[in-house]
């Protein structure tokens, strides 16, 4: 116990700069993924259908195969057969990779989301817009977007937790997250060698974070209440 | 008009959906990809890695943390009898060295993407190396060694006596190898330190991991202070390993033949204290 004192400030600053990379590509995710599973879902509600086809031949791929693979594919492939490493092999270059990999698949699971929580607002509600003399613009920023978000928040919420710690595959790519730089203490690392303990230990920052974010939820999920 | 945004936004996601969808094209048709491995084979004989490398000005290492060889002690600067080889030996080319710390199982893809330009970790020269990798000529010995609890390492000082013992060892180590050589059984984990935490929680009864990572890791100081080592299994070397058809490994052979005439590669061995390892050049 005394030598596990002993480490914990070495420990706990190393798994501080593994955690904030694991918080850049969350937040990085979110930022991309909000936006971009909000056009997938168009693509997938359009009435063009070859572009609802498309959207859902997309979301199949990337909701069909594991994330794990995804990031294998789109971090090697350039390099190894278009003969054009184009992330580079610097930590920047995995990070890009690991960003661009989580955006695209999280952008899926939230767009079949934002199409449940679209087609879930009543016609009666586009219906009351139009005798109201609104146009089909306003009808879905003002109406439809509006009561989709607060129908969206707990599948969403869902979501996002279970991203705090997929986070944790960017590490197949080498993206030296908190996983990683807890195991790194086992075989040996700031001069700490066959330390189990780290590696158990990053749970509590996982544990930390997603309880900070389950209480943020909770408070917009009763922010949004105004509709009833 | 609502709709053309939308479907003209739908088209830029679908553009670059497509740009990786075209590369698993690629990949599934073999054909294709063959014939472009083959040419950028040749290609890279013609324009020869040495001159790829000191174009771009930087040559990357890839490593993993593994004392006494890369590792860092205090602050940013990796350190470690490799990590000051690949420095001197970049110094030689009259290019920056750069290191990154890769995932061990995919070091071949790196190699071949070209994120990396070497393997340069107290990489054991298996038959699998070999194969797949451009490599320099050995320039250390290590051994592997079985790790069983101390309060029963008595009874396992030679190899005969194993034989009713459960191994766990890093999948595709020289370690795995050695254990299968004898037809043991053997689970194979992802890491050495995987290994050893098996034999301490009791899932296996004893783990193969290499000497120099043994001595570092067992015993008084460390988590694993209830384990130790006993026999060796066998003798295996270290090189560094370059892209297939590298003229890297020639280049490195040069240097590694220069610097320990000189003295330097010695000097640089007893700083990490591994100079008993060190192979003549």
């Amino acid at each position: 116990m005394g030598q596990i004192m002993e480490q914990m400030p070495i420990v706990v600053s190393a798994l501080n700069v593994g955690f904030i990379q694991t918080l850049k590509l969350f937040f990085v995710t979110l930022i991309g993924a909000f936006p971009l599973g909000l056009i997938i879902a168009f693509g997938s509600m359009s009435r063009f259908r070859p572009l609802s086809y498309f959207s859902k031949f997309v979301v199949w791929i990337i909701r069909g195969t594991p994330l794990m693979i995804q990031l294998l594919i789109i971090y090697y492939f350039p390099g190894l057969v278009l003969h054009n490493p184009i992330w580079g092999g610097g930590e920047a270059g995995r990070f890009l990779a690991a960003s661009f990999s989580f955006i695209l698949n999280y952008a899926c699971y939230f767009s079949e989301i934002y199409r449940g929580g679209i087609q879930g607002v009543p016609v009666g509600q586009e219906e009351a817009g139009l005798v109201l003399g609104m146009t089909r613009s306003q009808i879905f920023f003002k109406i439809t977007l509006l009561q989709m978000i607060k129908r969206i928040v707990p599948p969403m919420s869902n979501e996002i937790i279970t991203l705090v710690k997929d986070t944790s595959l960017a590490r197949i790519i080498a993206l030296q997250e908190i996983i990683w730089a807890g195991q790194a203490f086992m075989k040996g690392s700031h001069g700490i060698s066959g330390a189990i303990w780290p590696l158990f230990f990053t749970a509590v920052y996982y544990l930390i974070f997603n309880g900070i974010l389950t209480l943020l939820l909770g408070r917009l999920e009763r922010k949004l209440d105004y509709f009833r | 008009m609502k709709k053309w945004i939308v479907f003209m936004l739908t088209m830029v996601t679908a553009m670059s959906l497509t740009a990786c969808g075209g590369a698993s094209d690629s990949g599934s048709d073999t054909k294709t990809s063959s014939d472009a491995k083959t040419e950028s084979d040749s290609g890279a004989s013609d324009e020869s890695d040495v001159e790829y490398v000191k174009g771009k000005g930087t040559l990357v290492v890839g490593i993993t943390d593994f004392e006494p060889m890369d590792y860092k002690e205090d602050g940013d600067e990796w350190i470690g009898f490799d990590a000051d080889m690949a420095k001197a030996f970049g110094e030689s080319l009259g290019v920056d060295v750069e290191f990154v710390e890769i995932d061990w199982d995919n070091k071949i893809m790196e190699l071949e993407g070209k994120t990396i330009d070497c393997v340069w970790n107290g990489m054991t020269l298996t038959d699998e190396v070999t194969s797949s990798m451009e490599c320099s000529n050995a320039y250390c010995n290590n051994a592997q060694v079985v790790i069983v609890p101390a309060d029963v390492a008595d009874k396992y000082q030679d190899t005969e006596s194993l034989s009713d013992l459960s191994f766990a060892a890093e999948a595709g180590s020289a370690g795995e190898a050695a254990i299968n050589d004898l037809e043991l059984e053997c689970t194979p984990v992802k890491t050495q330190a995987d290994a050893l935490m098996e034999v301490k929680a009791g899932t296996s009864d004893a783990a193969v991991i290499d000497s120099l990572m043994a001595a570092a890791m067992v015993g008084e100081g460390t988590s694993y202070a209830e384990l130790t080592y006993t026999c060796g299994l066998n003798d295996e070397e270290y090189g560094v390993g370059f892209r297939k058809g590298s003229d890297l490994a020639k280049a490195l052979n040069d240097f590694f033949a220069s610097s320990y005439a000189d003295g330097s590669m010695m000097e640089c061995a007893e700083k990490y204290g591994v100079q008993a390892a060190i192979i003549e050049q």
